[in-house]
């Protein structure tokens, strides 16, 4: 049993970020019943962006690079994390502006258009940086490992956990203990009684749409070190992301948190004893589970599935 | 909404002018296709594309249901037509109906888990199937050859038993692949035109009132499903000898968006030909833009958010609104000569 535990404890680690990735998705779909596919792109672009801020060359004037270069190394990781998840949420109101003709139709329409944004989205990424992998640089505090039971841990990976239990924490009290989440959610609900109240739903979907694609990015982020970064990395990320929706069941916040756990135990476990089908391994999930619950382990009610 | 974009009387036609007027074209590409730059491998590669967006449109266009791992039965027909010519007997017939028949199998299998759900469950069980596929193709070295593809497959010559074609020249398999195509748009058109299209059409518009009408809903959903793999998984088949290969890549999750792609551009939700069209406008646009920029995803994307945003209905679908437009007016004008001459005639 105990040689099971680093494998367990990776698998948990995995499915916080697995549950960290799905967290953008899972927002606009929950809370604007729209499926966002340019998710895994935009948490690509936001890799991207923290590459090119931590790296030698940052996008700024002169002036400005050299003193942005002259902070310590932590510092810059720490404003990194706020300006390219922000760059991102730039490209996120341009889709939402987009997007916006579809509201009202058929949910696939606006599942085409994010489609055909991450192609646009990946093929971009081709072409500024090409197809070659990346490395994000992060702070010493945060890398390298330790010691425990015999073993060597990485000290990234428990970073990348708690960074993501936090997050997930964090959405949860802005989704569950505002007015600002009371609102959003009452909107997804009923948006013509919300609009008679006077609540602007334009502006309230856009703040969601945009808060989604800064969370992609921040997912992105957090991930880079531990898959690299490359133009793929986002429809590696976007399919985990959908899956754990799916399987988690739409509309339901803890149902996508323990989704995550559970796809990340599943390929944590099966990668121990057949590396080769570690990815198989959540898609046989998600085909046991939805075969017998009809809408995931925790799915409401949704258009979503008209 | 169940627009076709043919009037009454041609749905009930075996074979309709459009239908004509499109083979004769095809059948001159040959002539020509080698003089506008382009070569006559396109013409086959369009024409298989063509009748797995015709097939992939049964599930997507007219039975509604979101389908996003269809390259799985278009990639497990070609493996089958190349493993059965290696392992079972090399007659193009049998490999052919291989193809058709494991494909279909597969899709079968898929169906009896998929077809109680719906919309988004539905969808993403499509994608878990299709990635499933997809990774054992990959994985399974010793049948499938892995990511190198399963090499060395022939285009077997097509034996009628008094005369047989070799089909090794490009020329002469276009014209087969155009044969073929032809012979299955038929079926097709009758198909979505029979009493059994007519209760697929019906459940796409409200799967509640088709099972109050006395619908097995379920059996139809599983029935159209297997029906589209089966055929996809042909066109596979045909893929295959085109490319004397089978290789595992259009499995994958972009190729199966492709098709998707192509289906809805071209105008698949409304019209029966707008999947052509969109394979068509997708391969052709691939040669010309890519000759001119190695980006030519990034502007196709492009296009495409455009179709979705200004004309969801697709080309085809704006072509018949033009269309019922012009003829609106001429109804109108019809009647302005009922009243003129007072009579009924004009109908």
């Amino acid at each position: 049993m105990f040689d099971l535990l680093p494998h367990i404890l990776n698998g948990l680690t995995l499915g916080l970020l697995f549950a960290l990735i799905a967290l953008g998705f899972m927002l606009i779909v929950g809370l604007m019943e729209q499926i966002n596919l340019a998710h895994g792109s935009l948490f690509a672009l936001g890799a991207y962006f923290a590459m090119q801020l931590m790296g030698s060359r940052p996008p700024f004037p002169a002036e400005l690079a050299k003193a942005w270069l002259a902070l310590p190394l932590g510092w810059r990781y720490a404003a990194t994390l706020i300006l390219a998840p922000a760059a991102v949420g730039i490209v996120g109101i341009a889709i939402e502006f987009c997007m916006r003709r579809t509201y009202g139709k058929d949910p696939l329409y606006g599942l085409l258009l994010t489609f055909g944004a991450a192609m646009v989205i990946e093929e971009m990424i081709r072409l500024t940086w090409g197809t070659r992998d990346y490395v994000l640089q992060v702070p010493q505090a945060v890398s390298g490992g330790f010691l425990f039971q015999d073993l060597i841990w990485s000290t990234y990976r428990f970073y990348a956990a708690g960074i993501a239990v936090a997050i997930i924490g964090l959405v949860w009290l802005l989704i569950e203990k505002t007015s600002f989440g009371a609102t959003v959610k009452a909107g997804a609900h009923d948006s013509e009684i919300v609009r008679a109240l006077g609540i602007n739903l334009t502006r309230l979907r856009l703040l969601v749409f945009v808060f989604g694609t800064m969370l992609a990015a921040i997912a992105g982020i957090i991930v880079a070190p531990i898959w690299g970064i490359r133009p793929h990395m986002g429809v590696d990320a976007v399919i985990p992301a959908f899956l754990v929706i799916v399987l988690g069941g739409v509309g339901s916040f803890w149902g996508a948190v323990i989704a995550g756990l559970l796809v990340g135990l599943s390929v944590g476990l099966t990668g121990a004893y057949a590396s080769e089908w570690s990815l198989l391994s959540m898609y046989v999930l998600l085909v046991g589970v939805v075969t017998v619950r009809a809408r995931g382990l925790w799915g409401k009610k949704s258009v979503l599935e008209a | 909404m169940i627009a076709t974009s043919s009037n009454q009387s041609d749905s009930a036609r075996l074979v309709t002018p459009a239908m004509l007027v499109l083979w004769l074209v095809l059948a001159t590409v040959p002539l020509w296709i080698a003089r506008v730059g382009l070569y006559p491998y396109l013409g086959i590669e369009i024409l298989i594309w063509s009748l797995y967006a015709l097939a992939f449109n049964l599930v997507l266009g007219t039975a509604g249901l979101p389908s996003f791992g269809h390259g799985a039965y278009f990639g497990i027909g070609a493996y089958a037509f190349g493993l059965c010519q290696f392992n079972v007997v090399a007659n193009l017939w049998v490999c052919l109906m291989a193809a058709f028949v494991v494909a279909g199998l597969a899709g079968a299998l898929v169906a009896l888990f998929i077809s109680h759900r719906r919309g988004i469950y539905y969808a993403f069980m499509t994608i878990a199937f299709g990635q499933i596929f997809w990774t054992l193709a990959i994985k399974s070295h010793k049948i499938t050859g892995g990511e190198d593809g399963l090499l060395k497959i022939a285009r077997l010559p097509a034996d009628f038993g008094v005369t047989s074609f070799d089909l090794a020249d490009n020329v002469a398999f276009y014209y087969f692949v155009l044969i073929v195509f032809a012979l299955a748009v038929i079926g097709l058109w009758r198909l979505v035109h029979s009493p059994y299209g007519r209760v697929i059409a019906a459940i796409k518009q409200s799967e509640t009132r088709a099972a109050h009408l006395g619908y097995h809903v379920w059996l139809y959903k599983v029935s159209i499903f297997t029906l589209s793999a089966a055929v996809s998984g042909f066109a596979g088949g045909l893929f295959a000898m085109a490319q004397l290969a089978a290789f595992p890549d259009v499995m994958s999750l972009h190729q199966s968006g492709y098709v998707v792609m192509m289906t809805l551009v071209g105008g698949g939700l409304v019209s029966f030909w707008g999947p052509v069209v969109g394979v068509f406008l997708f391969l052709i646009a691939r040669d010309v833009i890519g000759a001119l920029t190695n980006a030519w995803m990034l502007y196709f994307g492009l296009l495409f958010i455009a179709v979705v945003l200004f004309r969801p209905e697709g080309v085809a679908g704006a072509v018949t609104a033009m269309f019922e437009k012009q003829s609106a007016i001429r109804r109108q004008g019809h009647s302005a000569m009922r009243l003129l001459f007072g009579g009924g005639r004009w109908r």
